[in-house]
C-alpha cells in the first residue's frame, strides 16, 4: 500500500520545478510591486524636495524682500511702481515700456506690454490715442484729476475703448498677465494697475486634421488656442448644457486645461474622477495633451492607449454626447477623450456619417486588419516551424518550395522583415514629405524583392508582412497600430516558442490583461462583455441611427436616451 | 480583497462561467468513455439522461446556496454544520477544487504535447500556461467572468462550424438501431456522461458572488449554463459515433480530434480543422483551470480570512507538482475517474443533507 | 535615495533578465523546408530471397519471419521549388524511397539512414496495399502502426493493388505526383458505380474492430498508368484479403448499398439487341429483412431515377412513352442481372457480407443480430435474398430521336 502511494511521489525534479513555478512569479509580482512602490516613494520623496525647496525660496524670498515687503502692492507712486515692474520683468527684450502724461495733463502714466503677444494696433489705436488726447472737455473738474479714483472712474468709463479691462493690485499677478500679452496701466497717483486685454496670441488658421482625414465629414480640426477649440465646439450646436470647466496645470509654466461635458448626460462621478485625477497633475510644466494623457491614465504598464486622442471636434462633441467627458489644453490641437473603450479604438466618425450597410462592413473589416496586424507573422511562424501539417498540402508544398535555401528559422526570418519595414515606416515619417512616399516605395520594393533576390526571406514571408504593416494602417487610430504593432512582436515570440499553443496563449495573456484593464472606472473591453446587448448595435456592426435610440449603458449616464 | 463588494458578477456572467467549467476535457474523451460502457449507438441518450441529473444536483447546490445569499459555501457550511466538520467539509472542497485544476492542466499538457507540441517537454507546457491563470485570476472575479464571456462565443462560433463541416462524413446507420437493446445499456453509461457534467459545483459560490438584484435568477442560470453544455455534448457525440461507428470509437484516445482529423475540405482556407478544435479546447481547459484555482484560493482565503493573494501563490507549485504525479495516460484516466467519484459524493450526496438540515435548522429558530 | 535608486536598477535589470529566460529554447520546431512529406506508402510481401539474406545478416540473426518492403513516396522541397526555377533539369516531381524489414516502424525508421529530408506524414494521403501482402499477413496487425502514429491522418485512403504495390507509386510522367492522381481519381466515385466511396483510416478502424467484412477499392498499375479496377473483398474474421470482385460486380454491390451518386447501365434493346444506355441521376435502396424463427431472408428494392443519355435503336423515338417504359424494362433487367450476379459471387464464392446486409438486419432486429453475429458471414452465404428493382427514366436530353 505504501510502496503503491511512495511510487507516485513525484521525482524531485518536479518539486523544483514546482519552486520555480512559484517562484518566478512572485519574484516578478514583488518587483513590480517593488518599482510601483519605488516611484509612489519617489514622488513623495519630490513632494518632500519641492516642499522644502519651496519653503526655503520662500525663506530666500522673505530674505531678499523683507526691507522692500511693502511693495508687494502697487504703491500709487509712479516712479516706485514702474521700477517694481521693471526690477521684475525689466531685463526682458521683448518687454516694452512706455511712459507719456495723459490727456494733456502732467500726469505721468506708463503703458507696459509684451511685444508679439499684444496686439500693437489696438494700443496704438485706441489706448494711446485716447489717452494722450484731450481731457480738457471734463476741465471744470481740474481739482479732480488730483484724486486718483475719479480719474480712473473717468478712463475707465469714458476714455477707455477697450472691452476686456481688470484692476491688479498684486505685482506678481500682474506681471504674469504682462508675459501673456495682456498691457498694464501705471497711472501716477493711482494705487493699482489696469489691465487691458490686449491679449493677440499667435494662432494658425482652422484647418482640416492631417492624422485623422475623412471622405466624408466636416473639415475642420482643433487648432493649437484653447479658445477656438472651446469656441468650435459650441459652435457645434447649441446647447446650454455643455459645460466647460477650467484648470490651472503645470508648477512653474502654467497653462490653460479645460474639460468639456454635457451636464445633463455625463455620469457626475466619471466628472468628478476626472476633475480629481487632473488636480493630481504634478509636473513644472505640461508640454501637450500626451503629457496629460500619460499623468491621468489608470494602468501606465499596459501597452494599450486608455485616453484617446483626437483633433476633430465632431467626433469630441459625439463623445460627449454619450456620456463621456473631454479634456482639452492650451497649446495642443489634440483634445482628449475619456473613458476610451477597446472598440473605439477602431471605430471612425465616418462610420456614422455613411450609412449604416458600408459602414458595417468597412467596421467589420476593421476588427479582420486588426486581427491580421496582431497575428498573421505569429501564426505563419507557428506553421512553418511547428504545425506543418495544419496546412493544406498543396499549401504545404509551396511553402516548401518558397522556402528552400533561407538559411534561417521562421522566426528570424519573420524578425528580420517586420523590425525593417518599421524602420521604413519610421523612416517615412520623419523625411521631407516629397521625398517619404517615394523612399517608403523604393525602400519595399528593393528590399522586398532583393532579400527574395538573396534567398533571405521567402516571397511568401513577404507578403505576410506586407499585409500585416498595410492592415496595421487601417486602424484608425494612429497609436492603437502602434500598440498593435509592438504586441505583434510579443506574439511572434510566443509562437517562436510554443507554435499554435503559444498563440493561444498569447489570445489568452492579452484578453487577461484586457478584461483587467479600465479606463475611468469603465471595463476596457466594454461593450464586448458584459454582455449587453443593447450596446452591441454600435460595436461590431453600427446599426441604423433610428435603432440607436439609446446612449451607451456601460457609461451610466444621466439621460439614458436620445429622443424624447 | 477579501470580498470586495464592488466584484460582483451578472446573472448572464454567471451562465458563461457555469458553461466554460463544465465543457473541458468531455469534449474530447466523452465519446470513447460513455461508448466503453453504453456499448451501443444510444450514447447520446445517456448524455442526455447524465445531463438531466447533472441538472437536479445544480437545482439542489443552488437551493441551498440561496438560503445563504450572502455567503459562499466555505462560510455557510460553518453555520450549518458547526464550525469544525464545516471547516472540514470546505477543506475537502477545497482539495477537490484544486485537484481538478491539476487534472485538466495535466491533460491539457498531454494532448499539447502530443498534437501541437511532440518534444517540448511537459513542464515547460505547463508553466506558461499556469502563469497566465495566476496573472487572471489575481483580480477576481469579476475579470475571471469576462474573459470567458470573450472566450464563450469564440468557442461557439468555431464548434458550431466544425461540426458542421464533419457533416460530410456523416452516416445515420452508426447511430441505429436506436434502444435496440434495450433501456440497460443507456443506463449503464448514465454514469460516466452525467461525469462529463462537473461543473455545477461552482454554485457554492457563485450565488454570493452575484449580484444582489440577480440572485433569484440562480435557478434559471444552471438550468441554461447546463443546457448549453449538454447540447455541445449531445452534438459531439452523435457526429463522433456517426462518423466512425461505435467500433471505432472504442479504440480512439481522443475521439473527437480523431473526428476532426479524418476529413479535409479543400478549398477552405484551412483544409484540416483538428486546429479549431485545440484552439477551443485550449480556450476551454484554461477556463475550468482558472475558475477551479480561484475557488480553491478563495476557499482557503475565506477559512483562514485572510488576503487571497497568498494563497493564489502558494497554491500554484501544489497544483503543479499534483499535476505531475500520474505516470502515464491511464494513470491521467484513472486520476480523472477518482475525481469524478468523489464529485459524486462530494456534491451528490452532501448538499441533500445539508439542506436538509439547514431546513430543520429553520424551522426550529 | 541614491541606494535605492541601485536597488531598483538591479530589480529592474534582473526583471529584464527573466524575460530573456524565455527566449531560450524552442523545443519542437522544425522547418518546413527540412522535412520530407510522405504523401504516400505502399506495403508488399518481400519475396526476393536475397534482400533477406542481406537483412539477415545486417541483423545478426536468422528468422524465417515473412519481411516486408516498404515504399514511401516523398515530396521535399527539392522536388517541387527547384524543378520550376530556369536552368536546371526537369526531374521528377516525388521521390519513392524502399526499404525492407520485419515490421513497419522499424523499416520506416531504417529509411533514415537513406534520407537527408526528416520523414513527415502528416500530409500522407494513401496506403496502397500489395496483393500478396493483404493476403499473408492480418490487416488489424500491419495497420496498427498507421493507426497509432499521431502523423497519419485518419483521412488518409486504403486502396489494394492487384500484383505489386509499389507499382502503382511510379507514374511515367515525371511532373505528377502518383499519391495525389489516385486520390484525385477516387472523387470519381460520385460520377461511376465502378469505384467504391473511399475507405479512410477513419472508417477502416471501425471496421477492423468490428467482425464485419468490407470492400477497399482496388487498383492495378498497367504500363505505367494506374486504373482503378473492381474491388477487393477483405474478410472479417480473418481481415485477409479473400479475392477481388471485377468492375462489373462492383457495380452490382453499388446497386445493393444504393450509395451510388451517379454512373451508366447499359442494356440492350428487347429484339434487336441495340444498346440503351441509361444515366443514373438518382438510386435508392432498401435492404428489408425478414426475420420468421430461424429464418432469415432479404429483400432488397432498388429504385433509380434517371434519364436515357444514349440509345442506338433506330427504330423507335424517345417521344415514345412506350419506348421508355421498355426501355426502363430493359434497364431493370440489366441492374437485376447485375446485382444477382454478384450476390451469386460473395454468397458463394466468397462467403462474405460486404454489402450491408448485415448492418440492415442489426438496426431491424438487434436481438436476432446480437445471437449471429458472430458467424455472420457463414449465415449470409445460405441467406436467400429477392430482388426488385425500379427503374424511372425521367427525361432524355435534347434529343427525341
Amino acid at each position: 500500500m505504501w510502496e503503491k502511494i511512495l511510487a507516485y511521489i513525484p521525482e524531485w525534479k518536479v518539486f523544483m520545478q514546482g519552486f520555480i513555478v512559484f517562484f518566478i512569479p512572485y519574484i516578478i509580482f514583488k518587483l513590480f510591486n517593488g518599482i510601483v512602490s519605488k516611484q509612489e516613494m519617489n514622488d513623495d520623496d519630490m513632494v518632500k524636495m519641492t516642499g522644502q525647496t519651496t519653503q526655503k525660496n520662500e525663506l530666500d524670498y522673505q530674505k531678499e524682500t523683507s526691507p522692500k515687503e511693502l511693495y508687494d502692492h502697487y504703491t500709487g507712486d509712479f516712479n516706485l511702481d514702474v521700477e517694481l515692474v521693471k526690477k521684475e520683468i525689466g531685463h526682458n527684450w521683448d518687454v516694452h515700456f512706455r511712459e507719456f502724461n495723459i490727456g494733456n495733463t502732467d500726469i505721468r502714466a506708463a503703458i507696459i506690454f509684451l511685444d508679439g503677444l499684444s496686439d500693437k494696433e489696438l494700443i496704438d489705436k485706441h489706448i494711446l490715442t485716447s489717452l494722450m488726447g484731450d481731457f480738457s472737455q471734463k476741465d471744470e473738474q481740474e481739482s479732480l484729476y488730483e484724486k486718483g479714483d475719479f480719474l480712473q472712474k473717468i478712463i475707465k468709463n469714458e476714455v477707455l475703448s477697450v472691452s476686456d479691462l481688470t484692476e491688479e493690485y498684486d505685482v506678481k499677478q500682474s506681471v504674469g498677465k504682462i508675459l501673456a500679452g495682456s498691457t498694464a496701466l501705471i497711472i501716477d497717483g493711482m494705487p493699482n494697475v489696469l489691465m487691458l486685454g490686449t491679449v493677440k496670441g499667435k494662432s494658425r488658421n482652422i484647418e482640416e486634421p492631417v492624422s485623422e482625414a475623412l471622405v466624408r465629414g466636416p473639415r475642420l480640426g482643433f487648432t493649437e488656442t484653447l479658445s477656438d477649440n472651446t469656441a468650435l465646439l459650441r459652435q457645434h450646436g447649441e446647447n446650454s448644457d455643455l459645460s466647460i470647466i477650467n484648470f490651472q496645470v503645470g508648477k512653474r509654466t502654467k497653462k490653460e486645461l479645460v474639460i468639456a461635458y454635457v451636464k445633463e448626460i455625463a455620469d457626475p462621478n466619471l466628472v468628478e474622477e476626472v476633475k480629481k485625477r487632473i488636480q493630481t497633475i504634478n509636473i513644472d510644466d505640461v508640454a501637450e495633451s500626451g503629457y496629460v494623457e500619460q499623468l491621468i491614465e489608470d494602468n501606465y504598464l499596459s501597452p494599450f492607449t486608455q485616453v484617446q486622442n483626437t483633433e476633430r471636434p465632431d467626433r469630441v462633441f459625439a463623445a460627449l454626447m454619450e456620456g463621456r467627458v473631454a479634456i482639452l489644453l492650451d497649446g495642443t490641437p489634440f483634445a482628449l477623450i475619456v473613458p476610451v473603450t477597446f472598440s473605439m479604438l477602431l471605430q471612425s466618425p465616418e462610420d456614422y456619417y455613411e450609412r449604416w450597410l458600408p459602414s458595417t462592413l468597412i467596421r467589420l473589416l476593421r476588427y479582420l486588419a486588426a486581427a491580421i496586424t496582431l497575428f498573421a507573422p505569429s501564426i505563419y511562424i507557428s506553421f512553418v516551424s511547428f504545425h506543418q501539417g495544419l496546412i493544406p498540402t498543396k499549401l504545404a508544398l509551396s511553402m516548401m518550395g518558397t522556402r528552400e535555401g533561407v538559411p534561417f528559422p521562421a522566426i528570424i526570418e519573420a524578425l528580420i522583415m517586420e523590425v525593417a519595414i518599421e524602420i521604413l515606416r519610421e523612416a517615412g515619417l520623419r523625411l521631407p514629405k516629397p521625398i517619404g512616399p517615394t523612399m517608403g516605395i523604393v525602400g519595399g520594393l528593393v528590399i522586398g524583392e532583393a532579400a527574395v533576390q538573396a534567398g533571405i526571406v521567402s516571397p511568401i514571408m513577404v507578403i505576410v508582412v506586407a499585409l500585416t504593416a498595410i492592415s496595421s494602417f487601417a486602424i484608425p487610430q494612429y497609436n492603437a497600430g502602434i500598440s498593435l504593432r509592438m504586441l505583434r512582436f510579443v506574439a511572434m515570440f510566443f509562437a517562436a516558442l510554443f507554435g499554435l499553443y503559444g498563440v493561444i496563449l498569447f489570445f489568452i495573456l492579452l484578453c487577461s490583461h484586457l478584461v483587467k484593464l479600465k479606463s475611468f472606472g469603465i471595463p476596457y473591453v466594454s461593450p464586448t462583455v458584459p454582455y449587453r446587448a443593447s450596446d452591441w448595435k454600435d460595436f461590431m456592426v453600427r446599426m441604423p441611427l433610428m435603432m440607436m435610440k439609446r446612449r451607451p449603458k456601460m457609461l451610466h449616464t444621466k439621460d439614458s436616451s436620445r429622443q424624447d | 480583497m477579501m470580498m470586495n463588494s464592488q466584484d460582483k458578477i451578472t446573472a448572464s456572467q454567471a451562465v458563461v462561467v457555469l458553461v466554460n467549467y463544465i465543457l473541458a476535457t468531455g469534449i474530447l474523451t466523452l465519446p470513447r468513455t460513455s461508448v466503453e460502457k453504453v456499448k451501443s449507438p444510444d450514447v447520446w441518450i445517456s448524455v442526455f439522461l447524465g445531463g438531466i441529473i447533472a441538472i437536479i444536483a445544480a437545482v439542489i447546490i443552488v437551493k441551498l446556496s440561496q438560503k445563504y445569499p450572502e455567503k459562499t459555501f466555505y462560510q455557510y457550511s460553518q453555520d450549518i454544520v458547526g464550525k469544525w466538520a464545516g471547516w472540514f467539509l470546505s477543506l475537502l472542497i477545497i482539495v477537490y477544487f484544486f485537484t481538478i485544476s491539476a487534472f485538466e492542466v495535466r491533460i491539457m499538457a498531454e494532448v499539447t504535447s502530443i498534437f501541437l507540441l511532440e518534444g517540448t517537454p511537459t513542464w515547460a507546457i505547463i508553466l506558461p500556461f499556469l502563469w497566465i491563470g495566476l496573472y487572471l485570476i489575481s483580480s477576481g472575479i469579476n475579470a475571471i467572468a469576462r474573459l470567458f464571456e470573450i472566450i464563450f462565443p469564440i468557442t461557439f462560433v468555431l464548434f458550431l462550424l466544425i461540426a458542421l463541416m464533419s457533416m460530410g462524413i456523416f452516416e445515420i446507420d452508426n447511430l441505429r438501431p436506436v434502444l435496440g437493446l434495450g433501456v440497460m445499456p443507456v443506463l449503464k453509461g448514465v454514469k460516466t456522461a452525467t461525469l462529463a457534467f462537473l461543473g455545477p459545483e461552482i454554485m457554492l459560490l457563485l450565488v454570493a458572488l452575484m449580484k444582489q438584484s440577480e440572485k433569484t435568477k440562480a435557478v434559471k442560470v444552471v438550468l441554461v449554463g447546463l443546457t448549453i453544455p449538454l447540447i455541445f455534448y449531445v452534438i459531439t457525440v452523435v457526429m463522433v459515433i456517426g462518423a466512425l461507428s461505435i467500433d471505432g470509437v472504442v479504440t480512439r484516445t481522443w475521439p473527437t480530434l480523431e473526428l476532426m482529423r479524418s476529413f479535409e475540405i479543400p478549398g477552405l482556407i484551412f483544409e484540416r480543422f483538428e486546429s479549431f478544435l485545440l484552439v477551443i479546447w485550449i480556450m476551454q481547459i484554461f477556463a475550468t483551470f482558472t475558475i477551479t484555482y480561484f475557488a480553491a484560493a478563495l476557499g482557503l482565503a475565506q477559512l483562514f480570512k485572510k488576503n487571497i493573494q497568498p494563497f493564489i501563490f502558494g497554491l500554484l507549485p501544489i497544483i503543479y507538482i499534483i499535476s505531475m504525479t500520474p505516470k502515464n495516460i491511464n494513470d491521467l484516466f484513472k486520476f480523472g475517474d477518482m475525481i469524478g467519484n468523489a464529485a459524486l459524493y462530494l456534491f451528490g450526496v452532501f448538499p441533500v443533507i445539508l439542506l436538509f438540515i439547514s431546513k430543520l435548522k429553520g424551522r426550529k429558530t | 535615495m541614491k541606494r535605492n535608486n541601485m536597488k531598483g536598477r538591479f530589480r529592474l535589470g534582473l526583471l529584464l533578465s527573466l524575460l530573456l529566460l524565455l527566449l531560450t529554447g524552442c523545443w519542437s520546431s522544425k522547418e518546413i523546408e527540412d522535412l520530407g512529406l510522405i504523401v504516400g506508402t505502399s506495403l508488399d510481401l518481400e519475396t526476393d530471397s536475397s534482400s533477406r539474406e542481406a537483412l539477415e545478416e545486417q541483423e545478426a540473426r536468422n528468422s524465417n519471419k515473412e519481411l516486408i518492403t516498404i515504399t514511401n513516396q516523398f515530396v521535399t522541397s527539392e522536388t517541387t521549388g527547384s524543378g520550376a526555377k530556369e536552368g536546371k533539369k526537369e526531374q521528377k516531381a516525388y521521390k519513392n524511397v524502399s526499404e525492407t524489414g520485419e515490421a513497419v516502424l522499424p523499416t520506416l525508421r531504417s529509411m533514415i539512414e537513406k534520407n537527408d529530408k526528416r520523414a513527415f506524414a502528416e500530409h500522407s494521403k494513401v496506403i496502397v496495399i500489395g496483393e500478396d501482402f493483404a493476403s499473408t499477413f492480418n490487416l488489424t496487425q500491419t495497420m496498427d502502426f498507421f493507426l497509432r502514429e499521431i502523423e497519419m491522418r485518419p483521412s488518409g485512403l486504403l486502396l489494394i493493388a492487384k500484383n505489386r504495390a509499389s507499382n502503382i507509386l511510379e507514374s511515367i510522367e515525371p511532373t505528377t505526383i502518383p499519391a495525389f492522381q489516385l486520390v484525385e481519381m477516387m472523387k470519381g466515385h460520385k460520377r461511376t458505380t465502378k469505384i467504391l466511396p473511399p475507405m479512410t483510416l477513419a472508417k477502416l478502424q471501425g471496421k477492423l474492430n468490428s467482425r464485419a467484412s468490407f470492400l477497399l477499392q482496388s487498383v492495378t498499375s498497367e504500363n505505367g498508368e494506374m486504373k482503378f479496377a473492381g474491388a477487393a473483398v477483405i474478410e472479417g474474421k480473418t481481415k485477409k484479403l479473400r479475392g477481388f470482385l471485377t468492375g462489373k460486380e462492383l457495380e452490382g454491390i453499388t446497386w445493393i448499398t444504393g450509395k451510388g451518386k451517379g454512373g451508366l447501365v447499359t442494356s440492350f434493346y428487347e429484339g434487336t439487341d441495340q444498346p440503351i444506355i441509361y444515366e443514373i441521376l438518382s438510386m435508392k435502396s432498401k435492404i428489408i429483412p425478414h426475420v420468421d424463427g430461424d429464418n432469415i431472408s432479404f429483400n432488397v428494392k432498388i429504385e433509380s431515377e434517371g434519364r436515357i443519355a444514349e440509345h442506338w435503336v433506330l427504330s423507335e423515338k424517345t417521344f415514345d412513352n412506350k419506348f421508355l417504359k421498355k426501355a426502363e424494362r430493359a434497364t431493370e433487367k440489366e441492374v437485376e442481372r447485375l446485382v444477382k450476379n454478384v450476390l451469386e459471387k460473395i454468397q458463394k464464392e466468397y462467403q462474405t457480407d460486404v454489402s450491408g446486409f448485415g448492418t440492415r438486419l442489426k438496426i431491424e432486429y438487434p436481438k436476432v443480430w446480437k445471437k449471429l453475429k458472430k458467424d455472420w458471414d457463414q449465415t449470409f452465404s445460405e441467406v436467400p435474398i429477392q430482388c426488385e428493382v425500379k427503374i424511372t427514366i425521367k427525361d432524355y436530353g435534347t434529343s427525341g430521336e
